[in-house]
């Protein structure tokens, strides 16, 4: 990320007069409080900041005056504000595009103003294109100005590569075919020629007609068996490269870290692998089979012509070009637009349908039948208006490019009886030669159309490889140590944010025994959460270490130091499958009894076995056919099941109810013995049987006690037990007054 | 700021009914709406706007839009940093001339979304769209992300833009675009 823009000559002498010599960060100030655009600059130096637009300092003062310095995202920009004398100041207005920079630059000024080492780890990448330079468009790692289209495709050959043998036959098949398509008019001469009229002085030849005709017959015969052949085998080659490559696209994603996958929408990655990948099987299979072909009759078609009468040959040659273009364009700027805009007028009217359909309960409720059938009609009078439209445009145009491809040929029947009355070619040359012409256009318009899709599935190929490219960002260590976790836990001066200007958690240290269990409390923001994502290793540390029993757990392969870790989430997710499959997920070779004995520790076993199929129960997505509460159950039993060193609950129990909450957290007690736990809750009874409390506050640990002592300590633990007490208490108070008032009621 | 923007301002919020009317609704809702007998608003010398309400002081307030695209300058909440809301301004005429000066200004701080005069040129490539135009703060070049939800209409006629940054962009009135600005967008809307 570019933090220090250089500077027109002018400006940076007056922001050096401003900040002292050395400017350490110089971010655009693009915008003026009233919203015009401005060439200003906001500049940091060692213990200063200025404001500089056009050769002069508008503004200045001295980092360490201000405190709190804030990036505020507004709509459509953003302002660095910060607290000076008292009250709140605006330093610097600007648009979206700089807002990240901002918020570095505000995290930097606060560590300047507190004097305390200035904490970058890692610098965001910036988003520019490294051949030009250009910016990049966020999200994206290839620029669309200087994207290599030959190296796109060189990638796609060496994954191919498997496949070459299956390539070379597929060829030699297309090159055959075609022959045989060409051969099909030079028949027709000859049956035209010698039987059908022959040339003066000769006879009808009875075998030549029967010859010509098996010949044509077993042309189509061949040409047809060929083509059956060449689909065939061309539909298994691009469907085992496109299989490949989703391989490759979905092995990566389960080898990224979280934060690239959290970064990515969901739905984008589910693109690449599915509509990407199928992009890519289409261009292979149109490419080497329609193209290729294509290539092959345009060539020989065209040889043939000139062979035949070069004349002629020119008279057909040269419209052609000009024809297809014109085609295409007629497609391009007149059709497409046509049936795209008839298509988005569908679109429309089907996802309103789809709206009211599935809220047909909230219309019916609100008695608004009449006007969704108002509503409705005029959606449908729009599409058959625009239907009407462009099916008539279409009717008139399709016909006239129709008879403008024919065109050529028109020509050479003109020229060519022509030829034939003053005897200078025959009826089957003619026949045959016309034959040939009609076969030229097909591949000029074919490949008329080629580039758009053919950039198409670039884009495709491109957005592929980013993802297999991609790095991971939690990486295995170089010899990774396989370790029996006894639980141990230490953090030492861990400083970690998602986004290196912000830091999550500050400053941690903590000690956690084997065996212990801590409870972690705090408002929510406060890093709870992260704290666990990081002993978990879906991230790693910005500074300092975690060790579980003294080992760096960089230092542990992954899947060894995950197996030993048991998570349960407060959004639970459970796969498609039964719930022994769920539950099994997290030892796959669990035994049935072993699978009982989880479910009984997470109380799940009773309602499991209420259900009609037991533990045979299909869950449908996400297990939306049980409620939150027993989901979570499943949840908690996947945990046990893999007999975890260290055990995290994150909310596990929050959405149950209190009775079912303390009957779990009995048996996770019995369970817990000898094991390392740490468990967020906001719901504070949830803790009661913590050994240690930590209380986070801002990304920092405030308070450590038993829950006794922090109570004496009457501090952040205090209040936020104070809070929901009272909280408790009013609801229990007008429940018991609503009671007696019910009493009352019912005594008059 | 002209009186001249503060008047357009105001005709918009002319077209809501101004006679408050009290009902169950606004008994239960129970907004707290600040007028000029209730609150006074002042810039602090750091530019940010300040607030006093029933005696209390609030130092960094902003002016949030109701309705931002429909009518601006009615029912202003008024917010602190920490996004309580204080009151609302239900409409300009509740306050004096300087008062109601202050608050359009404040709305322009908060919303920022330069108007599209001219369409320069708007092409299409690879899923983005790559737009230039004259706008009220100078010609600007910007990308759209393709698909949906980036261009989209927020009242009948007007359109609003968001490039890949975030940054927005208005096109008031599509209607009276012409006929070659229509065509440049008529395949995103």
């Amino acid at each position: 990320m570019n933090l220090n823009y250089s500077l027109p000559p002018d400006d940076r002498e007056a922001g050096q007069g401003a900040v002292g010599e050395d400017i350490q960060f110089c971010i655009p100030a693009n915008l003026s409080l009233l919203g015009r655009r401005m060439s200003g600059w906001f500049l940091v130096g060692e213990s200063r900041w200025a404001y500089v637009e056009n050769g002069e300092v508008k503004q200045s003062g001295e980092i360490a005056e201000g405190s709190n310095y804030k990036m505020v995202p507004l709509i459509g920009n953003v302002i660095l504000e910060c607290e000076l004398f008292g009250g709140k100041t605006i330093l610097a207005r600007s648009t979206m595009e700089h807002a990240a920079r901002y918020g570095y630059l505000s995290q930097v000024l606060n560590d300047k103003a507190s004097s305390k080492k200035v904490r970058m780890y890692k610098r965001e990448e910036e988003a520019s294109c490294a051949t030009c330079g250009g910016a990049l468009i966020p999200g994206t790692r290839v620029c669309p100005r200087c994207m290599n289209k030959g190296a796109a495709f060189k990638r796609l050959f060496a994954v191919s590569g498997r496949h070459w043998k299956s390539f070379i036959l597929v060829l030699v098949i297309l090159f055959a075919s075609s022959g045989l398509a060409l051969l099909g008019p030079y028949f027709q001469k000859l049956l035209i020629n010698g039987a059908l009229q022959p040339a003066a002085g000769t006879e009808a030849s009875t075998t030549l007609f029967f010859s010509a005709i098996a010949g044509m017959v077993g042309c189509l015969l061949v040409a047809e068996l060929l083509g059956i052949t060449r689909n065939r085998m061309m539909a298994g080659i691009s469907s085992g490269i496109s299989a490949d490559l989703r391989k490759l696209v979905y092995d990566k994603t389960q080898s990224l870290s979280l934060g690239f996958m959290t970064s990515q929408r969901a739905g984008d990655m589910m693109n690449r692998i599915t509509s990407d990948t199928e992009r890519i099987r289409q261009l292979i299979q149109e490419l080497c089979t329609t193209a290729v072909y294509q290539l092959i009759m345009l060539v020989a078609a065209s040889t043939l012509l000139f062979m035949a009468d070069w004349r002629l040959a020119i008279v057909v040659l040269l419209p052609a070009p000009i024809v297809a273009y014109l085609h295409r364009y007629i497609w391009k700027n007149v059709l497409n637009r046509l049936f795209h805009k008839q298509w988005r007028v569908y679109d429309k009217a089907n996802s309103f349908l789809h709206d009211v359909l599935s809220g047909i309960r909230v219309v019916k409720a609100f008695g608004k039948e009449e006007r969704e059938i108002k509503r409705f009609r005029e959606y449908n009078a729009n599409y058959a208006a625009m239907t009407l439209k462009s099916e008539k445009l279409y009717s008139i145009l399709s016909p006239i490019t129709n008879y403008l491809i024919q065109l050529g040929q028109y020509f050479v029947l003109l020229i060519g009886c022509n030829l034939i009355l003053r005897s200078e070619m025959s009826i089957g040359e003619l026949i045959q030669f016309s034959a040939y012409a009609s076969m030229i256009f097909g591949p000029i318009s074919w490949l008329m159309f080629m580039p758009r899709w053919v950039a198409n599935a670039i884009v495709s190929i491109e957005r592929i490889f980013s993802v297999i490219d991609e790095r991971p960002e939690v990486e295995e260590a170089r010899q990774p140590i396989k370790h029996d976790i006894k639980g141990h836990v230490q953090f030492k001066d861990v400083y970690f944010g998602y986004k290196s200007y912000e830091a999550v958690l500050r400053d941690i240290n903590l000690e956690i025994k084997p065996g212990e269990m801590i409870g972690l409390v705090g408002h929510s923001g406060s890093g709870k959460s992260t704290l666990i994502n990081l002993l978990s290793r879906f991230y790693d540390v910005n500074e300092g270490v975690i060790t579980i029993d003294g080992v760096d757990i960089r230092e542990i392969e992954q899947s060894e130091l995950r197996s030993q870790i048991g998570v349960v989430l407060q959004e639970t997710f459970l796969f498609n499958g039964s719930i022994m499959d769920n539950i099994r997920y997290a030892k796959t070779d669990a035994t049935n009894e072993e699978v009982i004995e989880a479910a009984r520790i997470a109380n799940a076993h009773n309602f499991i076995i209420g259900q009609a199929d037991g533990y045979d129960t299909m869950l449908d997505e996400n297990g939306s056919n049980l409620s939150g509460g027993e989901r979570q159950r499943l949840a908690i039993a996947r945990a046990v099941l893999g007999n975890p060193r260290l055990l995290i609950l994150d909310e596990a129990t929050a959405s149950l109810d209190i009775e079912t909450e303390s009957a779990i957290q009995e048996a996770l007690q019995r369970l817990a013995r000898g094991r390392t736990t740490v468990a967020i809750a906001h719901r504070l009874s949830t803790l009661r049987n913590a050994d240690r409390l930590i209380v986070l506050e801002k990304g920092r640990i405030a308070e450590t006690g038993t829950h006794t002592e922090l109570m004496q300590k009457k501090g952040i633990y205090y209040k936020l037990i104070q809070a929901q007490r009272e909280m408790s208490t009013r609801i229990d108070k007008e429940f018991v007054s609503g009671i007696s008032e019910e009493a009352e009621a019912g005594a008059v | 700021m002209t009186t001249k923007t503060i008047e357009a301002a105001t005709e918009q919020s002319e077209q809501v009914s101004t006679e408050p009317v009290i009902t169950e609704l606004a008994e239960a809702a129970a907004i707290t709406f600040l007028d000029r007998s209730n609150a006074s608003f002042r810039l602090t010398e750091g530019g940010m706007l300040a607030v006093e309400h029933d005696g209390k002081q609030h130092e960094a307030v902003y002016v949030h839009s109701s309705f931002p695209h429909s009518n601006r300058a009615s029912y202003l909440s008024i917010r602190t940093i920490e996004n309580k809301e204080i009151g609302i301004v239900r409409q300009l005429e509740d306050f004096d001339e300087a008062t109601a000066e202050l608050l359009v200004q404040q709305l322009q701080v908060r919303y920022f979304a330069p108007q599209i005069n001219k369409l320069l040129k708007v092409k299409e490539e690879f899923g983005y769209s790559y737009w230039e135009a004259e706008t009220d703060s100078g010609i600007v070049k910007f990308t759209v992300r393709g698909g949906v939800g980036q261009i989209k209409l927020v009242t009948p006629v007007r359109l609003l833009i968001t490039d890949v940054d975030g940054n927005r962009f208005i096109i008031p009135d599509y209607t009276a675009l012409s006929d070659k600005e229509y065509r440049m967008i008529e395949l995103y809307m």
